[in-house]
This record gives structure tokens, C-alpha cells and sequence, in this order.
């Protein structure tokens, strides 16, 4: 093994698409680390909706051996992190791993809101920065341009930049001499005691729970009995290992190193991402820094639409969670949508994630109900307590008042699209806090914004005003009291209790008239009339009618066959029962699930 | 003898006979039929012997109906050897016996053997009196023959003749329907059926609405029509009696009636529906499979039901409330042992709301569907199915 003086902790840092796994490929292929053959099933290992979104969910970090042109021996670890917002915690426990990281920026691009984000992130973190411009060989490319953006936003001499087109291999000797050179070897080494980051930890059906680490001071080896510092869990160590880039078993880990541990715990949700792991009986004093408990943000129902998928559901939901402690979830009904799970996320992205693996991998067909933030309610009788679900949001008359989580955002667009992002932002009941101009055609703006407002559309709305090249950042910031009410929506009076939400009383008539129409639309007509009503705390807000089916009645000569006649009732009446009984209203699944999805 | 078979003692009984020829098939219907030779309407009468023969009527039928396919097109030497081989099973020819006739097939030669023989009530297929709209449902006759075969059964006697009529045909107005209606109105028959054209699978008019060729007039559409022909014949003396059923006061056809009101019937020829005690059962479709069947001395079916005592009581409901008479609760749940079950209680609050909706009228324990009750009777009959299960 190498001193520690040799060994280089990095990691890369990419919007989508800028090129982040051909670099790492490259640099992989140049180390001979892996070969083509291995390249393969790697990129096969990987999960599809990993690929298909160019985003990185698990970290994978994998151990190269470097050789420099004059002979010297240098050990690189590279961590590959999570690339989004929802996951900026893990983001920062994956950076904390390493010393340095490679800012890799798209020539033709330019910097975008994830990557300032992330950028940043490594800044407080005192890493150093090696500014990577890829993908120069384009025709569009704005080399210049991109160098300026680096000085303007992130304070970075732009002729620190290294010029590279990882498809083409250029730059790639460059970029491996400037982590030898410019990344620090690996810090917070004078502790006696061993100090090793847990930053990332996956589920393995055979082995348990598997921890990513890296060590920052002392010496883990196989047998010795650990603990977790933030909680005191005692756990022995079954395997420990490195990524080469294929987990494979070593005696021990030293000051330094980057690799993983098998221990005796079976359940992720014991296993806290940032945590740190010291000696039983020789324990560290104080823990790393940035040590925080991850709690979801994100509360949603998730039911299947064939009810008789629950148990089906349960066995994947479950199977996830082994996986993602940052994903929490608990069984509840509705009257609308039958048995499903109230599940908690980090943010929309990983709700969304979370759902599609759950209809791919699972080949479930589920259906969410509208995505919920967690509310602070401060009650008259001076306890608080927090509510996740709109349906249990207390009587108003015990409610002293209710507070909202409010996020930062960073919003990367370009300047002609000014105008529409602000007042979206004050649709959405933000407000800018500043304008910062990132070039001659982008602008950068921070605003505050509830994080209620940006769970539906929002993004959605950023990519279409500006035609897809704007980008967006958040951060949680703070809890601040709003007017906020419940919206419920009621079929004949009786409420439907998928469709109730928390809104901002400024918000209750639109968002109520635009159920209520929609619900219009979709429900089909009964033998009497209906009344579709939006409501807020007893009051009608707004309402619709749908008119009494006409005519349901066949007039055709049987010839005394009775039983033609009674079969095409029992097919009707097969149709029926898949329907759900709000009152007397009989009322499709799909029609829930048609509302819930626009 | 359990007590469902006593009660059955009691009930009414009819006869029905299925002639499964036609001249060619008309383009909406999906009965069974076919254009016949001389030696399959042989086998075909033969048949209807022996299967009298292994199945024989109760003793005292109180109505009978010949239907098809066309049992007019027989010659009035078939229909007579046909009548008299199921009249000499009877102790006395029924009160009411119906045949259906095809405008083109009726001559005076016929329908005096017929009359003759017994028949009481003549059913003819008009469909339509707009030439256009026969021609689009595939019919043979002209508009001419019509009434010419009406002014043929006056001319001999008939007395109570019911026309068949069609409405929401591609092409076909609202306006239109009016002038058939006003026609048939004018004509005068006793009785006047109406019905909803439905695309039957597998008809020569469903492969053309696949086909997109023509277009289905749309349900909401539908609606109109019904109330149109309720409203037009009711104030010419025309009192409806069922969903698709007018008639002049007494002259309803009593073994429809029977029938919804699940009392018994014996269905005999290919295709043939009937229902006696434990059993509806329709007979095999195709004359060589019927006659199979004969042969080996086993009734071939093309579907049997058992017919549990809940089947029964759920389907005189649905049927039953599809009449105006509607369906007398306290003698429904006598005649089933429902009083007291939670199907009657539920039965119950399904009427009360029924009522509140205004599509249904309760007077003591007889319950009727309102107007609009009736455009929705599916639904209800599909609700009553739920009910019961």
C-alpha cells in the first residue's frame, strides 16, 4: 500500500448530460482499471432508470490505480454522487468523503442551477476545485463563455480549467495529473482514534446491509467490533473490503481509504448516511462534522389500482425500503382508493423514482394522491404537532396557527425569460430574493418559495416557459407561518378523502373550481343528480352539477329468453363492482386515478 | 314436492314454439334462423313431434307463441300438421296464441288455416315504413306489401294484430320516427311494440357500424326516441304496458306478461327458450344439433340455468318493474320467502331512495317505476343484481 501521501479522494460533479459517466469511463479505461468486457456489465449493474434519467441515485465509487509518467504509484478513490437536489444531503456526505472534486461543465451548456448548487456545496466543504470544460470539440461550444461563468458565479479563475472531450479521450492525462496535483492528500488524519464516513449504504439480499466508507483516520480490519457514534449501535465487521470497481474483500481499511463494511445489522434504517463508525473499545472523541438526520419532505398516498395488488405492493414497497432509509412509508386507507401506504420522500424526485421503480420493477400499477409537505400546526392548547396527511389536519377551532416549509431555490434561467419566472415565483407565492447575471443571456435568480407550491408543476412550468433550458435548485430553510386551509371535495356531501389537500386560502377557490370541473368531467352519470362541491371548513367554495343519466334501458325482443337478457345486466353488474361507494354515488377507480394524474 | 314446486302448482302456462326459417336474414337480427329446403322443414315438423313426444306440455296451456325466424313463411299444409301436432297434446287450444308473421309472407290462404286453427293474435314485422330505412335493415319486403298484408289479416278476421317497429336506425330522424309511429297509429293495430335497434354481434348491420359505414345513433339521443314514442302512443289510446309494449285496453299480450313475470313456459324447436321448475334452459341453436339431440333422446341445450328460488325472485323484480304494472312487494316476498330477509330490507331502502330520485312510486306494497324510472330500468336491474348478491 501506498503512504497516505499517495492516495487522492475525488469525486465528480455534473449537471445531467454534461458528460459525467463518459468521463468516468474514460478515466477508468486510461487507469486500466477496468476493461471493456467489465465496462459492460457494469453499465448493466446500473438500475435503467438511472441511465434513462442521467441521474445518479446510490453513490458508486470505485478504487483506481494511477501511475504517473515519472513512475510514481498513487491510489485515486472516485466517488460517483447522487446528482439532485432531493438528495443534496447525501450529496454532502458523499463530497465530505473526498478532498477534491472535478467540476465538470458542458462547453456548449454552461453552468447550470444543479451544478452551482453542488459546486458550492464542495466550496463549504473546503474542497479544492478542478474545473473541467468537456465536450470542447462541439460546434457550439463556448469555451470563453464558460470560463467567465466560473469567475462570475463561483469564483473560479477560468484558466484553471482544463479542456477536455471525454468522448474523444481529449483532456484526460491532464485531468489525471491535476488530481495528483492539485487535490489534497487526505485530511483530518491527526486523530488517534478511528474515524471513518459512512456516505452512502446499500441493501444485498445475502450479505445485509453494506456500508460505504471512508476513512479518515486509524485502521478498520475484519472482526473488529465498531460503533455507529451518532446513536451508540454496536456492530461487528463480517467483511471489509474496496471497490476495484467489484466490491472485493481486503483484511482492513487504512487512514485514507475509501471502500466498504459488512456488518451484522440487516436493516438500512438502522444505518444513518454521515454517521460515524469508530473503534467499540477505543472510541473517537468527537464525531466528523455535517453529521444530520434525514427526514423525509415529501408525504404521498401510494394505492394500487387493482386492490387486489396490495399485499403485492407491500412486498415492494418493503423491498425498497431496504435499500433507501430516506424513504419511509405506513399503511393507510381511503375510502376513494382502498389500502395502500402513506410514504414519505425527500423530495419530488425521489417520489417519482421511488414510484417508477415500484411500476417497473415490481410491474405494479399504482397510482399517487397529490403530494403533501409536513405542516407545523401550533394548537390553542399550546402543543404542536406535525401533520403530513391533509386528513388529519385538526378542527380550525384548535388551531392556533399553521407553518409551512420554505425552501431556497436557485433558478438558472435565461434573461428574455425573466419576466415569466417572476411572476411564476409570485404565482407560486415566492418571492426573489436576488438577481445575479451568470452572462449576456442568463440570469441567476434566488428565490424563497413554500415548498408546498413547487410540488406539482413547477418544474414543469420553469422547463416550458423557458422552452427547457432553465434549471432549478432548492434547499430547505425554514418553517414560516401561513394562511393555510384545507380544501375538501365532496361527491352529494360526502367528502372524498384522496382529494383533500392543504392549500393557501388564497389558493382554495381556483384550485377547488378546477377539481370540481374536473371531477365534471370524468364522473358518469347515476340515476340522480349529483353535487360535486369544493369546500373549506364548511363552507362551499365551489360546486358543479352533473345531471341525471337519462336513459339506461334496453327495449328489445327477447323471444322469452330470459336469461340473454339477465347476462347482459350481470356484465354491467361486473363493471359496477369495481367501483367505489362514496354515498350512494358509484364512482369508477379511474376516476380518481384520472383526476389524481392531471 | 318442496314448497317452491307447490307454489309452482299455482303458476301460469305457457308454450313457446320456435320456427327457425326466414326467407333470408334481415341485416340486425341475430336470431336463429335460416332460408329453408323442403326436407329440412320436414325434419324441422317431425322434430317438433317427437320432442312434444319425450317432453310433453302440462295438459292446460294458458297461452302460446310461435315465433322465429318467420313461422309464417311455412306453407298453410306445414303449419297445419305443425298446429295439430301440438294441439292434440293439449286438452283445449290456449286463450291466447300468437304467431309472428313477415309482411311478405302473409296471403289470405294463411291466415284463414291459421285463424282456423286457432290463432288469436298476429305479430307482424313492419320495422319501419320509410323504404329507405327497410332497405337499410336488410328487410325483403317492399312498403306496398306491408300494407297489403295488413289489409289481407283485417280482410280475414284477425282482430288482434300487433306491428313491430324499429327505432334509432342509421338514417333515421326523430322527425322520421314520428311519421312511423303516426302511421302505425293510423293503421290501427290492437298492439304496437317498439323497439331500440341494437347492433348485434356478428349481423350484417353490426360489420357495417364496425366498418364505420354507418353511424349508431348516440344513447343520449336514444332517450328522446323512447320519450317520443311513450308520449305519441299513449295519447292515441295506445297504454304501454312495458318498456317496448302498447296496447289497446285488454289487449296485452298475456304470455309476454307471464313470462316477465317468471311463470312457466315450455319452449320447444331449435333455440327455443323456456322455464319450468328448477330449470331455463335454451335449446340448441342449429336445426342439425336439435335434431341430434332428438335422436339420441337427449334435449341438446345451448345454455341451461339452474334457477335457484333468489334467481327467480331477482328476476321478477327486474322484469317485473320493466312493466307499468310494477311488482306487488308483500306478494313477491310471499311467493319467494323473502319477507324478512335482509334482501327484502335492502330491497326496501333501494326503493326509498328509487322514489326519492323520483324513479319509482310505491302505493302500499306495490312499487312502480315512474317515466323516467323506466328509461333507467337497466340500471335498476342491475342495482336489484347487486342486491341479491
Amino acid at each position: 500500500m501506498s503512504s497516505i501521501d499517495h492516495i487522492r479522494n475525488f469525486c465528480i460533479i455534473a449537471h445531467i448530460d454534461h458528460g459525467k459517466t463518459t468521463l468516468s469511463d474514460r478515466l477508468l479505461e486510461a487507469t486500466e482499471t477496468i476493461t471493456e468486457r467489465e465496462k459492460q456489465d457494469q453499465l448493466l449493474d446500473s438500475m435503467d432508470l438511472e441511465r434513462e434519467r442521467g441521474i445518479t441515485i446510490k453513490s458508486h465509487p470505485v478504487t483506481i490505480r494511477h501511475r504517473t509518467p515519472e513512475g510514481d504509484a498513487y491510489i485515486f478513490n472516485l466517488i460517483d454522487t447522487p446528482g439532485h437536489v432531493d438528495f443534496s444531503y447525501e450529496v454532502s456526505r458523499s463530497l465530505a468523503a473526498c478532498e477534491g472534486a472535478l467540476l465538470l461543465v458542458d462547453a456548449a451548456q454552461g453552468i447550470e442551477a444543479q451544478t452551482v448548487a453542488n459546486a458550492l456545496l464542495a466550496l463549504n466543504l473546503n474542497m479544492t476545485i478542478i474545473p473541467v470544460i468537456n465536450k470542447v470539440d462541439l460546434p457550439s461550444a463556448d469555451v470563453e463563455g464558460v470560463m467567465e461563468q466560473l469567475e462570475e458565479i463561483l469564483a473560479i479563475p477560468g484558466d484553471e480549467a482544463i479542456l477536455a472531450s471525454a468522448k474523444e479521450g481529449r483532456g484526460i492525462p491532464e485531468i489525471l495529473q491535476a488530481v495528483v496535483d492539485r487535490v489534497p492528500k487526505p485530511r483530518w488524519n491527526e486523530v488517534d482514534q478511528v474515524r471513518a464516513l459512512i456516505f452512502d449504504c446499500v441493501y444485498d439480499t445475502y450479505k445485509g446491509v453494506i456500508c460505504f466508507v471512508r476513512i479518515f483516520s486509524g485502521s478498520l480490519r475484519k472482526g473488529d467490533t465498531i460503533r455507529m457514534m451518532s446513536d451508540g449501535t454496536k456492530a461487528e465487521i463480517k467483511e471489509i473490503g474496496i471497490f476495484s470497481p467489484k466490491m472485493k474483500p481486503s483484511y482492513g481499511l487504512d487512514s485514507g481509504c475509501v471502500g466498504y463494511l459488512v456488518t451484522n445489522i440487516k436493516d438500512v434504517a438502522e444505518i444513518k448516511i454521515g454517521d460515524t463508525v469508530t473503534l467499540h473499545n477505543d472510541p473517537a472523541e468527537k464525531m466528523l462534522p455535517g453529521f444530520k438526520e434525514v427526514r423525509p419532505m415529501v408525504f404521498a398516498g401510494v394505492y394500487p389500482i387493482d386492490t387486489s395488488d396490495y399485499e403485492k405492493l407491500k412486498v415492494s414497497i418493503g423491498k425498497l425500503r431496504l435499500n433507501d432509509a430516506a424513504f419511509t412509508y405506513q399503511s393507510e386507507s381511503s375510502v376513494a382508493l382502498g389500502f395502500g401506504f402513506r410514504c414519505g420522500f425527500l423530495g419530488l424526485l425521489h417520489m417519482e423514482i421511488i414510484t417508477e421503480r415500484i411500476r417497473r420493477e415490481y410491474d405494479l400499477d399504482i397510482i399517487s394522491t397529490y403530494p403533501s409537505v409536513v405542516y407545523r400546526v401550533d394548537m390553542t392548547d399550546g402543543t404542536s404537532r406535525e401533520v403530513e396527511n391533509p386528513v388529519n389536519l385538526p378542527d380550525s377551532s384548535e388551531i392556533q396557527r399553521i407553518l409551512e416549509p420554505m425552501i431556497k431555490a436557485t433558478i438558472h434561467v435565461p434573461s428574455t425569460a425573466i419576466g415569466d419566472i417572476l411572476s411564476l415565483v409570485s404565482e407560486k407565492r415566492g418571492w426573489v430574493e436576488h438577481t445575479d447575471t451568470v452572462d449576456s443571456q442568463r440570469v441567476m435568480l434566488t428565490a424563497i418559495l413554500p415548498l408546498n407550491e413547487i410540488l406539482v408543476d413547477f418544474n414543469d412550468r420553469l422547463k416550458s416557459i423557458t422552452r427547457g433550458y432553465g434549471s432549478m435548485d432548492y434547499e430547505f430553510v425554514e418553517y414560516q407561518e401561513s394562511k393555510l386551509v384545507r380544501l375538501d371535495i365532496m361527491v352529494n356531501a360526502e367528502p372524498i378523502d384522496a382529494f383533500s389537500s392543504i392549500v393557501h386560502v388564497d389558493k382554495a377557490d381556483s384550485k377547488g373550481r378546477m377539481l370540481c370541473s374536473k371531477l365534471k368531467e370524468i364522473l358518469p352519470r347515476q340515476m340522480f343528480k349529483i353535487a360535486i362541491q369544493a369546500g373549506v371548513g364548511g363552507k362551499v367554495i365551489a360546486r358543479e352539477t352533473i345531471s341525471a343519466l337519462r336513459k339506461d334501458v334496453t327495449a328489445k325482443c327477447y323471444g322469452g329468453d330470459i336469461s340473454r337478457k339477465r347476462k347482459l345486466l350481470e356484465k354491467q353488474k361486473e363493471g359496477k363492482k369495481r367501483m367505489k361507494q362514496i354515498g350512494k354515488v358509484s364512482i369508477p377507480q379511474e376516476a380518481f386515478v384520472d383526476v389524481l394524474k392531471t | 314436492m318442496n314448497r317452491l314446486q307447490e307454489k309452482a302448482q299455482g303458476l301460469k302456462q305457457g308454450l313457446y314454439l320456435h320456427v327457425p326459417f326466414c326467407a333470408r336474414q334481415c341485416d340486425f337480427c341475430n336470431f336463429y334462423q335460416r332460408p329453408p329446403s323442403r326436407a329440412e322443414v320436414q325434419e324441422f315438423i317431425q322434430g317438433i313431434a317427437d320432442e312434444l313426444d319425450s317432453e310433453p306440455p302440462p295438459a292446460t296451456v294458458d297461452t302460446m307463441f310461435w315465433g322465429g325466424g318467420t313461422p309464417g313463411l311455412l306453407s298453410p299444409t306445414d303449419l297445419r300438421s305443425l298446429a295439430e301436432s301440438v294441439l292434440s297434446r293439449l286438452a283445449k287450444p290456449p286463450a291466447e296464441w300468437t304467431i309472428e308473421m313477415a309482411p311478405a309472407t302473409v296471403n289470405q290462404e294463411k291466415i284463414k288455416t291459421l285463424l282456423e286453427l286457432g290463432v288469436t293474435r298476429f305479430s307482424m314485422g313492419v320495422q319501419s315504413f320509410q323504404e329507405p330505412l327497410l332497405e337499410r335493415l336488410g328487410r325483403v319486403h317492399s312498403l306496398s306489401r306491408i300494407y297489403k298484408a295488413y289489409e289481407i289479416l283485417r280482410q280475414c278476421g284477425a282482430d288482434n294484430i300487433n306491428l313491430d317497429l324499429i327505432f334509432a336506425i342509421p338514417g333515421q330522424s326523430l322527425q322520421l320516427w314520428e311519421q312511423d309511429l303516426a302511421e302505425a297509429i293510423r293503421l290501427g293495430p290492437e298492439h304496437i311494440s317498439t323497439y331500440c335497434l341494437t347492433f348485434e354481434e356478428d349481423t350484417a348491420l353490426w360489420l357495417r357500424l364496425r366498418k364505420g359505414e354507418i353511424e349508431a345513433t348516440a344513447p343520449a339521443d336514444e332517450a328522446d326516441y323512447y320519450l317520443q314514442t311513450w308520449a305519441q302512443l299513449e295519447a292515441a289510446d295506445y297504454a304501454q304496458y312495458e318498456v317496448s309494449n302498447f296496447a289497446r285496453p285488454g289487449k296485452a299480450c298475456q304470455h309476454n306478461l307471464d313470462t316477465w313475470a317468471m311463470q312457466e313456459w315450455a319452449g320447444y324447436g331449435p333455440s327455443a327458450s323456456g322455464q319450468q321448475g328448477q330449470l331455463r334452459y335454451t335449446r340448441a341453436h342449429s336445426l342439425e344439433e336439435w335434431l341430434a339431440g332428438l335422436k339420441a333422446g337427449k334435449p341438446a341445450y345451448a345454455d341451461t340455468v339452474d334457477l335457484s328460488p333468489g334467481i327467480l325472485a331477482t328476476d321478477a323484480l327486474i322484469f317485473g318493474l320493466r312493466c307499468n304494472r310494477g311488482v306487488n312487494l308483500d306478494a313477491w316476498a310471499k311467493r319467494f320467502d323473502m319477507t324478512g330477509t335482509a334482501l327484502a330490507s335492502q330491497l326496501n331502502t333501494f326503493i326509498t331512495s328509487l322514489t326519492e330520485d323520483g324513479l319509482a312510486k310505491r302505493n302500499g306494497s306495490l312499487i312502480q317505476l315512474t317515466r323516467e324510472g323506466r328509461l333507467l330500468a337497466d340500471r335498476i336491474g342491475v342495482e336489484i343484481l347487486e342486491l341479491s348478491s
